[in-house]
């Protein structure tokens, strides 16, 4: 965590819904196909992750059900809902604009 | 459903249960965690660590930052995690007081001794004022009286018992009650006391027998009824064994048979709580018992269900002026001196008069100093524990730094106080023990009478002074208590969030040791001016006693050995007791170490004698109205024995006897009351005893002598010739060559030769009766000034430390003044101003104090007003001293300090 950037606000939420999109995972999951997907660069802290995903859970963007991992170990799987589709979509895009902005401003060289 | 649930808000079920898995979730993501981490090459141990800091510092922040407010309410109850912490808090303050052996030592002790003398006192307190009466519903009992605004109250007679029996609506039950002495005779004849009782007494107490039955009703229908008894259990197991075949056997009281109809359960012995009998006062002849002015009995009753005490003491108001138009006049004239028609009837709850109300008062103010001396004892160890925390300051503020809640580091010092007060809790039950053991065994009804503090029930006494359940509850509650008085405040003093300068710099000069210093210093003027109250509160009472001490009663007690010994009717014939005494007297004279013997009917400083109404026979009897003398039957030569003074005329003589002219000795009392201005000797008077109303020739004067409290000055008395009057109970005063009390069984010995019938009581030396008659002041006296003792060395130790503190803090200043060439006596004079003005702001409050609360002790002090002058600048002196002593220490030590060091150490 240490080595890696803090997260912008804002940014988490967004990151969490798209690993969801890939379909319903448990709170470790998100976490190891977050580092995963970014080489290691995006360092999640867990404590951080639940507060956002029950934060999500009570805005009704998501939805969570206790089901047996392969390993047969109940866990608590988070659900995309309609909402959170949306919410993905606009923030989503809003971020990624954010993103690119930020990336131009910062390849400028003073002339 | 999740919805609706949201919208009601989550009930606490369903709360309950989003936290269990909020919970269930966490451990899950921990153990896959930790199974990633080892599966990388950690060991278990770092692993679980790594997880857990990934989730956040610890799992209880993990959760609280997951958790709302009420998940976090939850998680407070989690009895679990709770105790966890709990121990640790524990371990912690354990091993913070194990550190500092000296420190936790002073501070059990100081606090083993202030909870302790409470939890005596209190237990005390309990016995005689608080437990409810050991009769059921007790509430529903009341006492009732005969009374008049100017005289006080006043028992009943028969006769007037029965108009208000018949008169009242109010009473399920009414009894007339009365403890007597009794001779238990027989083959062992033994003094006990005995209750007379009509019938409905153990119904109105709500009590039953144990075995037999109780008494019948029709006993009461008149005087004269058939003698019977109902025995206590002990004299059931002492005198017949615990023979079950008891019942309808007889009892012989004052040489009397009585049918034995009951045995009393074990925890009852009457009112009086001493009582060996119950008897039926109807047995009584109709003279004994219809005289309708003597006042002897005692009136209880219990109310019906459907009536209050409000209606109960209307009621006795109603009926009471009816009583004295019933009785108009005085009977005999003679027996009492109050005018009948201020009298009337008043009832009250007999948990009211439990107690006399000086014996109240004397336990309300040791409860009171006690409570004083663990106030001092706490604001002593606040202030200990203020200092502490300064020390501690850097510790505590990396701590906050750290991010642990202040809340948890309140919890933690807190904790630390709280051990230290159940510690000293524990040692104080050994104080309370002992305390309550010598309390409970104090006999005080003696004591109580002599200093004039008789009254209330007997079966309520000290010896139900015992280490209860409600006593420990009490030493409980206290402890818990006290451990939060003094801990709480320095613990949120101590982590007061602003203490980012103390991280910076450990130096004591900052503002926060200011104000802490601030408040010390408070706490000391807090502890000197209690201090000073104690101290003034306890040099009254120990300038009463010095007074009391230094009573003349009147006569000389050194070597004198008395005892009584009572004849049971019968033994012998009235007009040979004479013979019979002087045969006693010189069969004791005959005793080796017995220099005089001499007899008189009731000793000195007793207030249990005897006295009627004396009249001039050359005046009308209006002249001296109905004023009272004391009357005693002495032998001639008790005043001798006595070392009584004659003043004028001449003492009783050989012929001063039975069938000779009447004479009669008075005290200098009576010569000033009844002559003013005349000689009284030759003069005629009639005293209304002892056949004496005749008329009886003055002899002689002599000097007054303190018969009843010895706080009180005598009254008028007059001496008959035990020769000229029958006089059945006699005392015997020995003087020895030696120790009067070592002297006891020879002369108890003599007795026997002469009276084996006769059994003999109350055999005391004058000094003990002198030292008892001042028991109860000298009691007072000690204990307040033990406690006064306690509060002024904790005074010195609270100035001391707060000095020693002050010192150490300035050392860096004080070095730089002896740098610059201040001289040590300079030095010195700086640390002792800062104590003498310390002192001066506790004695200036403490005064004010002292004055507005020794008050409640007027009525306890003799011959000392409340502001009393020399007592105040005395115990101001002794405190201020003390105080100037204790911080002397100090100020040498800083007048020593090496400038080199204390500037390098700055």
């Amino acid at each position: 965590m240490a080595d890696s950037p803090p997260l912008l606000k804002g940014t988490l939420d967004v990151l969490v819904l798209k690993a969801l999109s890939w379909g319903p995972m448990h709170g470790f999951e998100i976490v190891g196909w977050l580092e995963q997907r970014s080489s290691g660069s995006v360092d999640v802290d867990d404590g951080a992750l639940y507060y956002a995903l029950h934060r999500m859970e009570e805005r009704g963007l998501i939805e969570s059900e206790w089901r047996l991992t392969g390993n047969n170990r109940k866990a608590r799987y988070y659900r995309m809902r309609a909402a959170g589709r949306a919410h993905l979509k606009s923030e989503g895009a809003s971020l990624e604009r954010y993103a690119r902005a930020l990336a131009d401003i910062l390849a400028l060289r003073p002339s | 459903m999740r919805r609706t649930r949201r919208l009601f808000h989550l009930d606490p079920l369903s709360r309950q249960l989003a936290r269990r898995e909020m919970r269930d979730e966490l451990a899950f993501h921990v153990e896959e965690r930790i199974a990633q981490l080892t599966a990388l090459g950690m060991t278990p141990d770092e692993a679980r660590a790594e997880a857990i800091r990934r989730l956040g510092q610890t799992w209880d922040e993990a959760e609280r930052h997951l958790g709302d407010s009420a998940k976090l309410k939850e998680r407070r109850l989690n009895v679990r995690e709770r105790l966890r912490e709990f121990g640790d808090d524990i371990r912690y303050a354990v091993r913070g007081l194990a550190a500092r052996p000296g420190f936790t030592a002073i501070a059990v002790l100081t606090l083993g001794i202030g909870i302790g003398a409470n939890t005596a006192i209190y237990s005390a307190v309990d016995a005689l004022l608080l437990r409810s009466l050991p009769f059921p519903e007790p509430g529903r009992l009341l006492d009732i009286v005969q009374t008049s605004g100017a005289d006080g109250d006043a028992p009943w007679s028969y006769p007037k018992y029965a108009f208000f029996r018949d008169a009242q609506r109010s009473y399920a039950s009414l009894a007339l009650h009365r403890t007597t002495q009794t001779i238990l005779t027989g083959t062992d004849p033994e003094r006990v006391l005995t209750e007379e009782v009509t019938t409905q007494y153990l119904s109105a107490l709500g009590l039953r027998v144990a075995q037999g039955g109780d008494f019948p009703l029709e006993l009461d229908s008149g005087p004269g009824a058939r003698r019977v008894a109902i025995i206590s259990d002990a004299l059931w197991q002492r005198r017949f064994n615990g023979d079950p075949g008891v019942v309808g056997k007889s009892l012989s009281l004052n040489n009397e048979p009585w049918e034995i109809i009951g045995v009393l359960s074990p925890g009852f012995r009457g009112i009086s709580g001493r009582a060996e009998a119950l008897v039926n006062l109807s047995a009584r002849s109709a003279e004994g018992l219809n005289e309708p002015w003597s006042m002897e009995f005692s009136l209880i009753g219990r109310l019906r269900d459907s009536v209050t005490v409000a209606q109960a003491v209307t009621e006795a108001e109603l009926i009471g002026p009816r009583i004295y138009e019933a009785f108009p006049a005085a009977g005999g004239g003679l027996t009492t001196s109050k005018a009948p028609e201020k009298w009337t009837a008043a009832a009250r709850p007999l948990d009211a008069i439990r107690v006399a109300s000086g014996l109240r008062r004397s336990l309300l103010v040791l409860f009171g100093a006690v409570a004083m001396v663990l106030l001092i004892a706490c604001v002593n160890l606040a202030n200990l524990l203020v200092a502490r925390a300064v020390a501690r300051k850097q510790e505590i503020a990396v701590r906050l730094a750290l991010g642990a809640g202040r809340a948890r580091l309140v919890r933690l010092l807190v904790m630390e106080s709280l051990v230290l007060a159940l510690c000293g809790g524990v040692a104080s039950l050994l104080v309370a023990f002992v305390g309550t053991r010598v309390l409970s065994t104090i006999n005080p009804q003696e004591t109580l009478r002599v200093q004039g503090l008789e009254g209330g029930i007997g079966a309520i006494g000290f010896e139900g002074i015992r280490l209860d359940a409600s006593a420990l509850a009490f030493t409980f509650i206290v402890t818990v208590a006290v451990g939060l008085l003094f801990g709480l405040a320095p613990a949120l003093g101590a982590t007061r969030p602003s203490l980012v300068a103390d991280l910076k710099d450990g130096s004591s000069g900052s503002g926060t040791g200011r104000r802490i210093g601030a408040s010390r210093r408070a706490l000391v003027v807090a502890e000197v001016a209690l201090a000073l109250v104690l101290l003034a509160g306890s040099g009254l009472m120990i300038r009463s006693l010095g007074r009391l001490l230094s009573v003349d009663p009147g006569f000389d007690a050194r070597d004198v050995l008395t005892l009584r010994l009572s004849i049971p009717q019968g033994v012998l014939a009235p007009d040979s007791m004479p013979g019979f005494y002087e045969q006693l007297l010189s069969e004791i004279r005959g005793v080796p170490g017995v220099a005089e013997v001499a007899l008189a009917d009731c000793p000195p400083l007793s207030a249990s004698c005897n006295g009627t109404i004396m009249t001039r026979a050359d005046q009308p009897r209006s002249a001296t109205g109905n004023a009272m003398v004391g009357v005693h039957w002495v032998s001639a030569n008790w005043f001798g024995t006595m070392r009584i003074p004659l003043k004028r005329g001449r003492m009783f003589s050989e012929a001063d006897r039975l069938g000779g002219p009447k004479v009669v000795l008075i005290n200098e009392a009576a010569a000033r009351q009844y002559f003013a201005g005349e000689d009284p000797v030759g003069k005629r008077v009639a005293v209304y005893q002892g056949g004496f109303h005749t008329g009886a020739e003055i002899i002689g004067i002599v000097g007054d002598v303190r018969f009843g409290t010895i706080d009180s000055t005598a009254r008028p008395d007059t001496y008959i010739s035990y020769a000229q009057s029958r006089q059945p109970r006699m005392m015997v005063f020995a003087r020895t060559t030696g120790d009067p009390s070592a002297m006891a069984p020879a002369v108890r010995g003599a007795v026997r030769r002469i009276a084996p019938q006769a059994p003999v009581f109350d055999i005391r030396s004058m000094p003990a009766r002198v030292v008892m008659a001042s028991a109860q002041t000298r009691l007072s006296a000690v204990l307040l000034g033990f406690f006064a003792a306690v509060a002024l060395s904790l005074a010195v130790m609270g100035i001391y430390g707060v000095l020693s503190f002050a010192v150490a803090q300035r050392t860096g200043e004080i070095g730089i003044r002896v740098a610059l060439g201040a001289e040590r006596g300079r030095v010195i004079a700086l640390i002792l101003k800062d104590g003498v003005r310390l002192a001066l702001v506790g004695l200036t409050i403490g005064l004010l104090a002292a004055l507005a609360l020794t008050r409640v002790l007027r009525s306890m002090l003799f011959e000392v007003t409340t502001t009393d002058p020399l007592t105040y600048v005395g115990m101001a002196s002794v405190l201020g001293l003390a105080v100037i002593a204790a911080s002397w220490i100090p100020a040498r030590r800083a007048a020593r300090v090496d400038p080199v060091i204390a500037l390098r150490k700055g």
